[in-house]
């Protein structure tokens, strides 16, 4: 079994590999396990985590033995689980033309509690959050911080400043506000630049996984 | 009625989990949703694994280019489904977890679904090398800039950045690449970084109410938004 | 583990720890608070007093109402034994114990040395509780006092974030005034997007060339704004499509977004008066899993050789995968994320980058209608607002932290306290 899960493993992970040079019937058959064997394995995630163990026993909770084989009193049921249940099987109802227009309530509802919810939630974390931290003392508490530290104080809040300036919409980028998004744009490009920087590395460990992988446990080159 | 329900019940659920952040009683109404959008989500699961069924049904039927490989998508599907949901092969019968170790579905999961997952993650080295090639011909001076920096974290996250400058004195060791690297980082990269974030924010505030007040409604199908 | 003020005096320790290591009952239940009385809970009744290795009580032991929830929590505080010490601590554990309307006590829970809060989470309102905690050595228990009855209480509203759902308000209003404003007929200014004024071109461009366009929401559910935000534009984008007569695809990893994207691109077509050209087959679901969806996503794009790909929404490591893919095929891209750490692979990859909040802007910005545009200023307001604070914020508290001017470092304060989220 051992053998037979080796030489798979290296054929699902050249199949995967050959697409690199062009599209191609292996890549093909590879593509087909990876996309039915995933669908396939998050369907029965999804049935036995979410449908069976929160929806299914939350309104009808299992009973349960004690140690003694005696019936013990199971949870309560929950029974605003079947509001779920039923906004669940609203959704269903796509598959009924006539009705289908009532799928669009689950929908409403999602899309109303996630953008209630999120509203307030991006707007403490994102927004304050950030705003507190960037009211900092330039010169260091007590003014006694290093010049490498006061430079970096003082670009970090003209940064953010300049940064927020580029994203003005109903301001164009002219004159003195312009040369202000310009600075801001410099700033958002050692961002992307150093996010770049920093996850090159990682990237490439995940490769070198790939290559033992290949030359160690299966070809037994790498010992 | 069939515009306006949809539009109340968004109004209507947006306002109390937004209001449900200050006022206590309201707080496990977040939790409450978040279980309601699983359950909805199963019952869409119905949907989508339908529909994934009838797209490789009808390719076979239809003897459509590459029909050949979606009787290896239904397979595979099939087979997860029968292994998953019957607990074929499971070690400790119906009433144990379809991941328990022995399993055919963990099984398949280890010696199929992981050297794809790998594989896949691994292609990222190839395509990170290929999309730096193009953002180092630094065509202008945006370009140069993030050039510039990715050079400097990269270098400075490696023993060849030390050895490019460990020969800078400790009087302008702020020079030194790995010096550099953690300066661009806590500094610049940290003020872009908030920009966007309180953006994003804002972005986010307005784009929920615009979506909660009914003003956007593409969504729901409604096309006189 | 908070400083026992017993250990600040050397010499009283010393003397305890005579008494206690000579005539071990010494210590126990002999401590009694003022109001509460002591509990004579019988230490390790099978082990003879002159065995056990009896530890000092804690003290101090408070019991409060959580503040502002629905009354459904107490914190216990308490300051640790003298005997739990970082070395040779004869305290192995704590045992919270809780008493329910005056009826038997109960163990709640156990912790580890050192531990001198706990929050328990499992009391109702209307029953009045009192709690008292259990020192542990290694074959003995000495019980604290017990706390006063209390009962906890429902806050209505949590005074802690006034000051967020003020500034929520403040921008909220900001936002819907001129939404009102525009809606009045007011002309209000907006620049110009290069990524969301291509739009059009890039749409005209898979026409003339005669192939289809790829939209991709992002890979998360209809529970994350971005993927809202994604569905938003796809309703602009496809109503353009519809006009042109594009062929689209919409490949999605996520049932619930595909049930929203065909009800989304349908209305589109109904909208531009072909309801015909319409198929379900538009947007199809591949699988929940990240890299499957990318393999498959993959393929279509090398098979199908789309002229136009919008990369719009949450996207986590195959960002690039599916950026370089479609460069690959030639395709004009238009990507946008919230997502910082995705950026700079499109901005490398795409032709047209939205950046974090351009991807929340665009459906209004595509859409040119003016109520939509207005919330574009209200977001104008939020940044202004940002910027002013975080000017005074920088300006006052650098002046006052160097001139120590009370009245500056108390702006300061206000200021710090009104971007709090404690």
């Amino acid at each position: 079994m051992e053998h037979f899960a080796l030489w798979l493993g290296g054929f699902l992970t050249l199949g995967i590999f050959s697409f690199l040079y062009k599209d191609n019937p292996w890549y093909k058959l590879t593509e087909a396990i990876y996309v039915g064997i995933s669908a396939g394995y998050f369907v029965v995630v999804y049935f036995w985590d979410n449908f069976y163990s929160k929806f299914w026993v939350g309104v009808f909770p299992h009973k349960r033995l004690n140690e003694a084989g005696e019936l013990v009193a199971g949870v309560e049921p929950d029974y605003w689980l079947i509001i779920g249940g039923v906004l669940g099987l609203l959704m269903l109802m796509r598959l009924l033309p006539k009705v289908g227009w009532i799928s669009r309530w689950p929908l409403a509802f999602i899309v109303g509690a996630t953008a209630g919810l999120w509203l307030i939630n991006y707007f403490a974390s994102f927004v304050m959050v950030q705003i507190q931290n960037t009211v900092t003392p330039l010169f260091g508490a007590d003014y006694n911080a290093s010049l490498f530290v006061i430079v970096g104080n003082i670009v970090v809040a003209v940064g953010t400043f300049t940064g927020l300036i580029y994203f003005f919409f109903s301001k164009e980028h002219k004159g003195a506000f312009g040369s202000a998004a310009r600075v801001g744009i410099f700033f958002l490009m050692i961002t992307f630049g150093a996010s770049f920087g920093y996850t090159v590395m990682s990237r490439m460990s995940l490769l070198i996984g790939r290559i033992d992988f290949l030359f160690g446990d299966w070809l037994g080159m790498i010992r | 009625m069939k515009r306006q329900v949809p539009i109340i019940i968004t109004f209507l659920i947006g306002m109390i989990m937004i209001f449900s952040f200050f006022i206590p009683p309201l707080e496990g109404l977040e939790q409450t949703c978040s279980l309601f959008f699983d359950v909805i989500a199963v019952f869409a699961f119905f949907l989508g694994g339908g529909n994934l069924m009838r797209i490789h049904v009808n390719k076979l039927r239809r003897r459509k280019k590459d029909w050949g490989f979606s009787i290896v998508t239904l397979g595979g599907f099939f087979i997860m489904l029968a292994a998953g949901l019957l607990k074929i092969g499971n070690p400790g019968g119906i009433a144990a977890s379809p991941t328990t170790e022995g399993s055919l579905l963990q099984e398949i999961f280890t010696y199929v679904f992981l050297p794809l997952q790998s594989t896949m993650y691994a292609l990222l080295a190839f395509f990170v090398a290929s999309a730096s090639y193009r953002a180092f011909r630094a065509k202008n001076r945006e370009a140069t800039i993030l050039l510039i920096a990715a050079f400097v974290i990269l270098l400075g996250r490696t023993p060849f950045g030390m050895l490019l400058t460990g020969w800078i004195p400790e009087s302008f060791s702020v020079l030194q690449v790995p010096n550099m690297a953690i300066w661009i980082m806590n500094s610049p990269n940290l003020a872009g970084q908030r920009a966007i974030m309180i953006g994003i924010g804002l972005g986010v505030i307005s784009m929920s109410l615009r979506l909660i007040l009914g003003i956007e409604r593409t969504y729901l199908g409604d096309e006189s938004a | 583990m908070s400083s026992h003020p017993m250990t600040s005096r050397p010499l009283y320790f010393i003397i305890l720890s005579f008494l206690f290591t000579f005539f071990p009952s010494c210590g126990g239940s002999s401590i009694a608070l003022a109001q509460a009385e002591p509990i004579d809970i019988a230490t390790t009744q099978m082990i003879p007093d002159s065995e056990q290795v009896v530890v000092e009580p804690v003290t101090s032991l408070i019991a409060a109402d959580h503040k502002y929830d629905d009354g459904g929590m107490i914190d216990l505080s308490w300051v640790p034994s003298i005997d739990d010490q970082l070395v040779a601590s004869r305290v192995i554990g704590y045992k919270v114990y809780r008493i329910e309307d005056e009826g038997e006590p109960e163990m709640i829970s156990e912790l580890a040395p050192g531990s001198n809060t706990y929050n328990d989470q499992s009391v109702e309102r209307g029953k009045l509780y009192s709690y008292f905690v259990s020192t542990l050595s290694i074959n003995a228990e000495t019980p604290s006092v017990r706390t006063a009855p209390i009962e906890p209480q429902r806050e209505w509203l949590n005074y802690e974030l006034l000051n967020v759902l003020i500034m929520a308000l403040v921008l909220g209003g900001a936002v819907i005034y001129f939404i009102e404003t525009a809606r009045r007929g007011k002309k209000l200014f907006v620049r110009k997007i290069a990524g969301l004024e291509a739009v059009d071109e890039a749409i005209g461009r898979a026409t003339e060339m005669g192939r289809p366009i790829l939209f991709i929401p992002g890979i998360l559910d209809m529970d994350d704004v971005q993927t809202l935000a994604a569905l938003t534009i796809l309703g602009r984008v496809a109503r353009i499509i519809a006009d042109y007569d594009t062929k689209i695809f919409m490949p999605v990893s996520r049932s619930l977004v595909m049930t929203a994207g065909r009800e989304t691109i349908k209305a589109s077509y109904q909208a531009a008066g072909r309801p015909d050209a319409y198929s379900d087959d538009m947007v199809t679901y591949i699988t929940d899993e990240q890299f499957g969806y990318v393999a498959a996503v993959d393929g279509i794009m090398v098979r199908e050789k789309p002229a136009t790909c919008f990369l719009l929404g949450a996207f986590f490591a195959e960002s690039l995968i599916l950026a370089e893919t479609g460069n690959s095929v030639g395709a004009i891209q238009i990507a946008g994320t919230a997502r910082p750490a995705q950026l700079p692979f499109f901005i490398a990859a795409c032709d047209f980058t939205l950046i974090g909040e351009e991807l929340f802007a665009a459906s209004a910005y595509l859409s040119g209608e003016p109520k939509q545009m207005g919330s574009l200023k209200g977001q104008d307001v939020g940044k202004a607002i940002a910027m002013a604070a975080i000017l005074i914020g920088i300006l006052t508290v650098t002046i006052g932290d160097a001139w120590n001017v009370e009245w500056i470092q108390n702006i300061t304060t206000g200021l710090v306290d009104v971007f709090s989220t404690r």
